[in-house]
């Protein structure tokens, strides 16, 4: 009673529904030569095998250096290499899958890096997983000549998956790079507010106004890629080493325009989105007084709702610090309203009068309009959360101007907030 | 767990025995007190502090009261020491922690490299076990990093864990999706894995073990690319087998330590059987107020006790009786607690700190509390229900023991029939090792599942050994499918998706039915495997999950998602399946008495779910029924069979129709003795009715269980075949047991229908009367009495 005990084993039903066959030998053979000839390619030979590597030179526009100011936004408390341009490496990868874990493979790997007049990119293929270690050596080189790594996301996914990469070949002992200038939270930064989606190609249409010409979506790549392992047609894969030059020159350009925005975060045109982002930035680096100049031009450019009441919040609270009150309560006073913001201004203002400016019975007034709008607002405007936090807050402080004007001052005393102890 | 608690005394007023004695007084008829077992007092085995162990560990210990050890703590730690694999079998209580943690830390100490990766079943065990290892950490200068890693763990805290922990505390589900897959990421803790620690070894049985025995074949192939080879440390409650399903889910070699040196005073164990209230039909007291009963005649008295009950619902029923019988004045905290699974370690602790304190006098617990969680003894323990095994029901027993004072246990029999045969038959209780834990680490769903997760890890080379099967062979497979490339001397992945994302360590299949309760907002509560769905969620069933009911609303059978309310009803639902059964390959079969032939083999089994039935809790009456149309439902695994001669049958003086209904009483019997031998749930073997080879003389279909209301149109049987097949796809490893001790399941199963005072039938024997048919009872015992002969 012979039967085949593996037509039975649901684990092992094809999972497209339709078995796939492979070829070998001789035809496999053939199909690397064709794309060998397709791509202008060479194989290469290193000590752990051999593997397929492509160099091609573009004559795009002049590189941009990257001033001291640049540097310390994008850069912060990195030596003097990442300044010089000559250093720097683009990096970025084509895989088998977005997930990670160490069975997701980078089959392709393209870095790109100026040189004279032109824009270097050079890729390396793996034409087989037998060809991994060898591709992963020849990128060693390259990654040593130049320690600047510049990458979109790699140092949430690419880099780490490079990691695992050679630490599964064993192919070489890589570390980490010097400095690392991922352009993707930057980005984010500047054009949060202008794009729905901060994505690569998406930047390079609608900020450098760049236009790729034929290009393919990135989920077909994995298919493309096991697909031409098992013999299919090298066209998809001739795709896919277009696709990744275009990512590479696009960083570039990405890479040069972020440098000149941060460079001169005075001059930086009027696009509100792009002012208020740097000025983000700024403002994290410590760098008070342009922020706060960024944010006054952003504001005049016209920012939508959400931005707008960032920028005036952090404006007064700016206003705060260096101590010009007149300033801070104008901006607190246009802030007023049912918005986390809004209510902040409400309690900044409630803590001016009843400390700075001594008048409690003001402070007392202003908290009791918190607390009747806060009644009166509709559940969608906060989270409710928040809004119990805020009316708890304005309960507490409510009670305790009460008992400050009718003249109980020893009760207050025990429950100032560490917080108004400016 | 603190191996030398101070001594709790006992604060009762009365003794144990004189309890005990009350007790049988009162059973005038004999027949409810069956049995009244002593266990002698034994004296502590103390072996000296090994003179390896670093000094500042043993001063340590000895802060915590630990200045010698228990006899069989110094020999696991000397076993360790010499590099040997051991499991470690030691009743509760008895100080099993410090045999894997007292070598483990002090290889720590001695190399500061080592790393440890302890296995805990839950994630409770693994909050326990943290403290204890934090704590001997503080009084050693804190030279270690012990840390949990499961699914609670913040993503920030997870890189120091990875690289600071010398003791990683996690759970195979854990080390399945989240460890193993991304191994590069701890590279430290593989380049250094000395140790791992599988505590609670008994509770991977059945699929769970059959999938951590692959987990664990995947674990050692990355430790070799590490160029580390663990040595491995169980320890398990007892159970028949430890030894063997240790090598098994290790498949090395491994030494039992199983010469318990703990002391203990006098126990008592008592069964108790509810009273009749219908000797006819064998209705007896719900046992769940005779539990409360007894429980509360013991707290009246002063007595701690425990009671443990089956599920999350009768966990709370006897929670509430209790506490509304100890309600205390306002604002006092309750006497009675309950403790299940899902407690904060917190809220655990101050349960802990109040029964040491005598202030909590009563704890209600489910089976969370059946494993190594610290709660120290009590004076008593009860258990609403006989817990479903020997080894349990030791476990649970072990709760009630004191260093000093006699304690009891005493186990209030339900009536189901494997309840019933316990109870009647003390001695094969108190006879009887445990039972045997098995798994099928072979089974091919399961091990292709863990093979494509493997080839994700590291790609397999071509000359590798995963299992006992043709692992080129299935590579191509594999290939052919679209999971694998072959390159060179080795198979890689070659799918985007992350296979151990789908593969649950619990279930066979990935094809599984979710199940979202729609009480309030839509939730999913659970999963359940395409084979289970199908009788479980069928509509309008009632579903029983985490102890509550809920009613199915709808099934989708498409989308594999079935939509539930939670609802409160005194019955539960039995599905009416029809199965059919076609043997598809032997793999043994020899003659037996009878004359009858046993065998086992692979089956095909094809079922139908086409109705179900309403059926009233505790006096199982039949009050109501409905039908369905669902799916059939195909599936491959592993049976054992008895065929029935027909010079057998013909011998018999019963109508063809009184045969046949014997014969069903009788496998509803075999059922329940073969999962008492085998320590399985009932759950995990399915049975029906049918031919023997040849499987293409005509599929008969015959129902799993007789319709009710009597059947028409009865066919004689060519070779009538009674099968009992592992209910997951691919088998659990129980067909080839049940065919090797097929005497002794025959024999246990005659004894069961004979000691059953019911006329003709119950549920406790061949099944409800009325629904067995008049004279099943004596049908069945005449076939058996040949099958004995």
């Amino acid at each position: 009673m012979a039967y085949d005990r593996f037509s039975h084993i649901s684990a092992l039903r094809p999972r497209g529904g339709e078995p796939v066959r492979t070829v070998a030998g001789a035809a496999k053979e053939e199909q690397f030569s064709r794309l060998a000839r397709l791509l202008g390619a060479e194989e290469r030979t290193t000590p752990f095998g051999c593997h397929l590597a492509v160099s091609r030179r573009f004559p795009d526009p002049r590189p941009c250096t990257l001033g001291p100011q640049a540097k310390r936004l994008l850069a912060p408390g990195s030596g003097p290499e990442a300044g010089d341009i000559g250093r720097w490496l683009f990096l970025d990868t084509e895989t088998t899958g977005l997930s990670g874990g160490t069975g997701t493979y980078a089959f392709l790997v393209g870095v790109g890096w100026w040189e004279g007049d032109c824009f270097v990119v050079e890729q390396y293929f793996m034409r087989d997983h037998s060809e991994e270690a060898s591709m992963l050596l020849d990128l060693v080189q390259r990654l040593r000549e130049r320690p600047v790594m510049v990458t979109f996301n790699g140092k949430a996914f690419d880099w780490p998956l490079l990691e695992t990469r050679y630490r599964m070949t064993r192919a070489a002992v890589v570390e980490r790079p010097a400095i690392h200038l991922d352009l993707l939270h930057p980005s984010r930064q500047l054009w949060r507010l202008r794009l729905k989606s901060v994505g690569l190609a998406e930047l390079e249409k609608q900020v450098l106004e760049l236009h790729r010409g034929p290009d393919i979506p990135s989920h077909t790549i994995p298919g493309r890629y096991f697909d031409f392992l098992r013999g299919g047609p090298e066209g998809p894969i001739v795709d896919i080493f277009r696709h990744n030059q275009m990512d590479l020159r696009g960083l570039a350009a990405l890479a040069a325009r972020i440098a000149g925005l941060l460079e001169e975060p005075e001059n930086t045109g009027n696009d509100a989105g792009e002012v208020y982002g740097v000025s983000r930035m700024l403002h994290r680096h410590g760098q008070e007084l342009l922020a706060a100049r960024g944010y006054q031009r952003a504001l005049g450019c016209g920012l939508p709702e959400g931005a707008d009441r960032v920028a005036r919040r952090e404006l007064a609270l700016l206003a705060r610090r260096r101590g010009d009150f007149r300033c801070a309560n104008a901006l607190w006073a246009e802030l007023l309203g049912i918005s986390n913001d809004g209510l902040r201004a409400y309690e900044q203002l409630a803590i001016y009068y009843e400390h700075r400016a001594r008048e409690p019975e003001h402070a007392l007034a202003l908290t009791r309009e918190a607390l009747q709008r806060l009644q009166e607002s509709s559940p969608a405007a906060l989270e409710p959360h928040q809004h119990r936090k805020w009316d708890a807050a304005f309960r507490r402080r409510l009670a305790r101007l009460e008992s400050r004007v009718a003249g109980r001052p020893g009760k207050f005393e025990a429950l100032k907030d560490p917080e108004e102890i400016l | 767990m603190d191996p030398h608690p101070s001594q709790r005394k006992s604060m009762s007023l009365v003794d144990v025995p004189q309890v005990i004695a009350e007790l049988q007084s009162r059973d005038r008829a004999n027949e409810v007190v069956t049995a009244v077992h002593q266990i002698p007092a034994r004296e502590a085995q103390w072996a000296p502090m090994p003179d390896w162990i670093r000094p500042e560990l043993a001063d340590a210990y000895r802060a915590k009261g630990t200045a010698q050890l228990y006899s069989h703590q110094a020999e696991a730690a000397d076993r360790i020491r010499k590099g040997k694999n051991v499991v470690i079998v030691t009743p509760t209580a008895s100080g099993k922690t410090l045999c894997y943690n007292l070598p483990v830390l002090n290889s720590v100490l001695e190399n500061p490299d080592t790393r440890a990766l302890y296995l805990f079943p839950t994630k409770a065990l693994s909050q326990d076990q943290l403290e204890e290892l934090q704590d001997l950490g503080r009084r050693t200068g804190d030279r270690w990093g012990v840390f949990t890693y499961d699914g609670d763990t913040p993503s920030d805290a997870r890189r120091a864990v990875r690289q600071q922990g010398h003791v990683v505390i996690t759970n195979p589900d854990m080390l399945h999706t989240g460890i193993l897959p991304h191994h590069t990421r701890w590279t430290r803790l593989f380049e250094n894995l000395r140790y791992v620690v599988i505590d609670e070894l008994h509770t991977y049985r059945g699929v769970f073990g059959s999938h951590l025995a692959n987990v664990l074949r995947r674990l050692r192939r990355i430790a070799r690319f590490y160029g580390q080879a663990p040595q491995f440390i169980c320890s398990s409650a007892t159970i028949a087998n430890p030894g063997e399903l240790a090598a098994r889910l290790l498949e090395e070699d491994v030494e039992v330590v199983d010469a318990n040196g703990a002391p203990s005073a006098r126990k008592h164990i008592v069964f108790y059987n509810p009273p009749m209230i219908n000797r006819f039909l064998g209705i007896r007291r719900s046992y769940i107020n005779e539990s409360y009963r007894l429980a509360q005649e013991f707290l009246r008295r002063g007595l701690q006790t425990i009671v443990f009950a089956n599920s999350r619902l009768h966990t709370e029923v006897l929670l509430t009786y209790l506490q509304q019988a100890n309600r205390q004045a306002p604002g006092q905290p309750d006497v009675v607690r309950g403790y299940r699974g899902g407690y904060l370690p917190l809220e655990r602790r101050d349960i802990e700190r109040g029964l040491r304190s005598g202030q909590i006098r009563g704890v209600v617990a489910t089976n969370a509390l059946e494993l190594g969680i610290d709660i120290g003894s009590l004076d008593i323990a009860v258990m609403a229900g006989y817990p479903g095994t020997i080894a349990s029901t030791w476990q649970r027993a072990g709760r009630a023991g004191r260093r000093s004072g006699e304690s009891c246990a005493v186990l209030v029999a339900s009536s189901r029939p494997l309840d019933q045969f316990i109870v009647k038959h003390p001695d094969y209780f108190f006879g009887s090792s445990p039972e045997r834990a098995f798994i099928q680490p072979d089974n091919l769903e399961i091990l292709v599942n863990h093979l494509k997760c493997a080839a994700f890890e590291l790609p397999l080379a071509h000359d590798e050994v995963f299992g006992a099967v043709d692992l080129p062979a299935l590579c191509e497979r594999l290939a052919e499918a679209g999971y694998l490339h072959r390159s060179g001397d080795y198979w890689h992945w070659t799918q985007e998706a992350y296979p151990a994302d789908t593969i649950s360590l619990r279930s066979v299949t990935s094809d599984n039915f979710v199940i979202i309760d729609e009480t309030e907002a839509p939730e999913v509560i659970g999963e359940i495997d395409f084979s289970g769905a199908l009788t479980t969620v069928h509509p309008k069933a009632i579903y029983l999950h985490g102890g509550e009911q809920y009613h199915v609303e709808r099934l989708e059978f498409e989308q594999r998602k079935a939509y539930v309310k939670r609802v409160e009803v005194d019955y539960f639902t039995d599905a009416i399946r029809y199965t059919q059964i076609r043997p598809l390959d032997v793999a043994e079969d020899a003659c037996v008495a009878g004359p009858a032939v046993r065998v086992h083999g692979d089956v095909q089994v094809r079922s139908q779910v086409v109705g179900f039935k309403k059926i009233k809790f505790f006096t199982l009456e039949n009050v109501g029924s409905g039908k369905l149309e669902l799916p059939e439902n195909e599936m491959h695994t592993t049976a054992y069979w008895i065929t029935i001669s027909q010079d057998l049958l013909s011998s018999l003086s019963y109508t063809i129709s009184e045969k046949q209904d014997g014969m069903f009483g009788l496998l509803y019997a075999l059922e329940s003795i073969a999962s008492l031998l085998l320590m399985c749930d009932r759950r995990d073997l399915g049975t029906t009715i049918g031919e023997g080879a040849p499987p293409e003389a005509g599929d008969t279909v015959w129902p799993a269980k007789p319709a009710a209301g009597g059947r028409t149109a009865v066919e004689e049987f060519f070779k009538p075949t009674l099968y009992l097949y592992d209910a997951y796809p691919g088998g659990i490893g129980l067909s080839e047991p049940l065919y090797r001790i097929h005497d002794q399941l025959v024999r246990k199963t005659r004894e069961l229908i004979t000691g059953c005072g019911c006329e003709n039938g119950c549920p406790s024997c061949v099944g409800p009367a009325g629904e067995t048919g008049a004279r099943a009872k004596e049908a069945a015992l005449a076939i058996l009495d040949r099958l004995c002969a």
